[in-house]
């Protein structure tokens, strides 16, 4: 068995927003023996509070998100086809062509017009969404809607790969962090921790809004997925951060400005740790620390990230270097702030 | 129908890119070695040869054997491989897909997608083949030990069942034409014919058609049926002279085709009661059959094609039962020649 089979089974679960249950279950059956309490809140967060050796002076929350991006069928056609709608933030570009899984049970395409009947001008032109449908091989509407109903989940048909040092996957974003999490738990973190795995991160970060307020903690880090813009056609500079590089602190992004102290904490902590780490070279993306950050009276906020390309297609790579890196940071950095007061 | 599906997986499994044909004629071969005489050609081409081998008449049945994907043209300084396209690839349904690199070892890939708001044109542009990116994630230094240039890619996808009959893959364009020539040498096997038949699985199609004018040469042939796929109806496409998936072989009629030919394929299918529709075309054909007909001094050829939809992409549907149907007819016309 693999180093990575959770992440697998995680990785290969389906959960877009608003439909995390299969990982939910997955994620209650690994922690509930390494927990001292284990609480699904309504919109489905899991909030997991677990004993260290030592009371912290600064309560603190981990946060990763369970839910993937992805599509929701919303119509059909007459001759059968499905409409759809994207879930979460998804490049159009990335849809034609792909096989997908309607509610975990049903293949189907996204097909495209035949490349032999474009225009000239299509050719260089990304597909409107409104001109893509998923073909399950229905011949009629009717026969689509005994099978499909308005509101199914539609999933990406992905690969696991392992090779080389990498993990290539779907929603690595953020069952790796989810992964990271749970690992935590299991190796037992030095003071009182409360754990939180949120639902909805892709479509506004309503777990997290929510897991905030319940849990109320004085500090929390987001553990997430960043985009690696470190891809052919980007010049350095502009990368925002590298896969191979070590785990990514941010210390602003599109919906949070983090706490600057625990910022700099955390390049410390990974040089104790011995622990690569970079920090995030653009104010771009957004997480559930945004939510956090700002719930109650106020949240002073981390967030280390595992840099990700391909961060919202069907198949994404990281770095088992960096998940390792990301893995020894969270623990020394949550020792780090859970030991120093705060007001 | 159960049967074929599993045929046309196995067909659709094994790669196949043009001039990489190898692995694809292997498993055909392994398919019709019990009930052919299997020969691979110095093109790589797959010849299976069956009916009466002294007949004076000698039907050439063609499909191809090669499927389109990419081949990799270089390796950049940060490792990504640099990719042409190998046959009519269809650039917008690349970014995000992953792929499997047959270099020195099978690798899982990605094509590029960069992040829109680092890409000009954003969402809206999708760059051309030749300026995308395959990427393995390894340095450069790791990926020239394992990739070369010439080395072949194909998407990474496995065949699907979707409803009824209907089932969708990769390279169905033309491994459905591949599987409908291997059904009808099944539905024939123990039967005297009158005729002499080679299959040809003809490598190349998809860049020029080397394979069939080689294939139709060195077999030399009386008459001949190429099978290939053709477009079936889909959200888009206007449908106007166009297949239906179920709606049986496509029978084509263009200049370059043998008319009597075509009347023929076209009686059977009456008098079988096998749907069927008619292909119209007015220059060539854009198939093999534009090349067998005009081999040597001349070849009487017909063209019988598998309705698919979403041609060039990595999500073709077919409907079996139109595989199955193609097979029947052929086979009935087999048995009415010599």
């Amino acid at each position: 068995m693999s180093r990575f089979e959770l992440l697998r089974e995680l990785c290969e679960a389906h959960g877009i927003s608003g439909r995390e249950d299969a990982v939910r279950n997955i994620i209650l059956r690994e922690i509930e023996p390494l927990a001292d309490s284990v609480q699904v809140t309504p919109l489905g967060n899991i909030i997991a509070f677990q004993k260290g050796k030592k009371r912290p002076k600064t309560s603190l929350m981990l946060d990763a998100h369970m839910d993937e991006v992805g599509l929701i069928i919303t119509d059909f056609t007459e001759e059968g086809f499905l409409r759809f709608s994207t879930v979460g933030g998804i490049d159009r570009r990335i849809l034609p062509g792909k096989t997908v899984w309607i509610e975990g049970k049903l293949s189907g395409v996204i097909g495209v017009k035949p490349i032999h009947l474009l225009e000239r001008d299509e050719r260089e032109k990304s597909v409107p969404l409104k001109d893509l449908f998923i073909d399950i091989g229905a011949e009629t509407r009717e026969e689509a809607e005994k099978l499909v109903a308005p509101g199914d989940a539609v999933i990406f048909d992905s690969v696991f790969d392992l090779s080389h040092g990498k993990i290539k996957s779907k929603a690595l974003d953020d069952r790796a962090g989810c992964a990271l999490l749970i690992e935590l738990m299991r190796d037992g973190l030095a003071y009182d921790t409360t754990f939180v795995f949120s639902v909805q991160e892709e479509v506004g970060l309503n777990g997290a809004k929510t897991a905030g307020y319940a849990v109320h903690p004085q500090a929390a880090i987001a553990v997430e997925c960043t985009t690696a813009a470190d891809v052919a056609g980007v010049e350095r500079g502009r990368d925002v951060c590298r896969v191979g590089e070590g785990p990514v602190v941010s210390f602003m992004d599109r919906r949070t400005l983090y706490d600057r102290e625990y910022y700099q904490l955390a390049f410390e902590a990974a040089k104790a740790a011995g622990v690569k780490c970079q920090p995030k070279r653009a104010v771009a993306g957004g997480n559930d620390a945004g939510a956090i950050s700002t719930s109650c009276g106020g949240v002073r906020m981390a967030s280390v990230s595992l840099p990700c390309r391909y961060l919202h297609a069907p198949v994404g790579i990281i770095s088992q270097d960096d998940y390792e890196e990301a893995k020894k940071l969270l623990a020394v950095l949550a020792e780090r702030i859970a030991e120093t007061d705060t007001i | 129908m159960k049967e074929l599906e599993q045929l046309m997986f196995r067909l659709c499994k094994a790669p196949g890119i043009s001039g990489g044909e190898r692995l694809a004629a292997k498993v055909v071969a392994a398919e019709l070695s019990d009930i052919a005489k299997v020969k691979i050609d110095r093109m790589g081409s797959l010849t299976a040869e069956f009916g009466n081998p002294k007949a004076k008449e000698h039907v050439l049945l063609d499909a191809h054997l090669d499927q389109i994907g990419l081949v990799v043209t270089g390796i950049d300084e940060n490792g990504f491989l640099k990719v042409g396209r190998c046959g009519g690839m269809d650039a917008r349904v690349l970014p995000g897909s992953a792929v499997t690199v047959y270099g020195k070892e099978t690798l899982c890939g990605v094509v590029c997608c960069t992040p829109p708001h680092l890409q000009e044109g954003g969402e809206d542009q999708v760059p051309p083949v030749d300026k995308m990116s395959v990427d393995i994630g390894l340095p450069h230094d790791e990926v020239e030990k394992v990739v070369f240039p010439g080395d072949r890619i194909l998407f990474h996808t496995q065949p699907k069942r979707l409803l009824g009959t209907r089932v969708s893959a990769a390279g169905l364009d033309d491994r459905a034409g591949v599987a409908a020539f291997i059904r009808c040498a099944q539905i024939l096997s123990g039967e005297k014919l009158s005729c002499r038949v080679t299959i040809l699985c003809s490598v190349q199609e998809e860049v020029g058609g080397a394979g069939a004018k080689t294939g139709a040469f060195s077999a030399e042939p009386t008459q001949a049926i190429a099978t290939d796929v053709s477009f079936a109806s889909q959200p888009g496409v206007r449908p106007v002279n166009i297949g239906k998936l179920g709606g049986g072989p496509m029978i084509g009629i263009a200049p370059v085709l043998n008319r009597k030919m075509t009347d023929r394929l076209i009686a059977l299918a009456k008098e079988k009661k096998l749907p069927f529709t008619r292909e119209v075309m007015g220059g060539d054909t854009g198939t093999n059959s534009d090349d067998i007909a005009t081999s040597r001094g001349g070849v009487m050829t017909g063209l019988v094609s598998i309705p698919l939809r979403y041609m060039h992409t990595p999500a073709e549907v077919i409907d079996l039962k139109d595989v199955e149907n193609t097979a029947q007819l052929i086979a009935a016309y087999l048995r009415e020649v010599g």
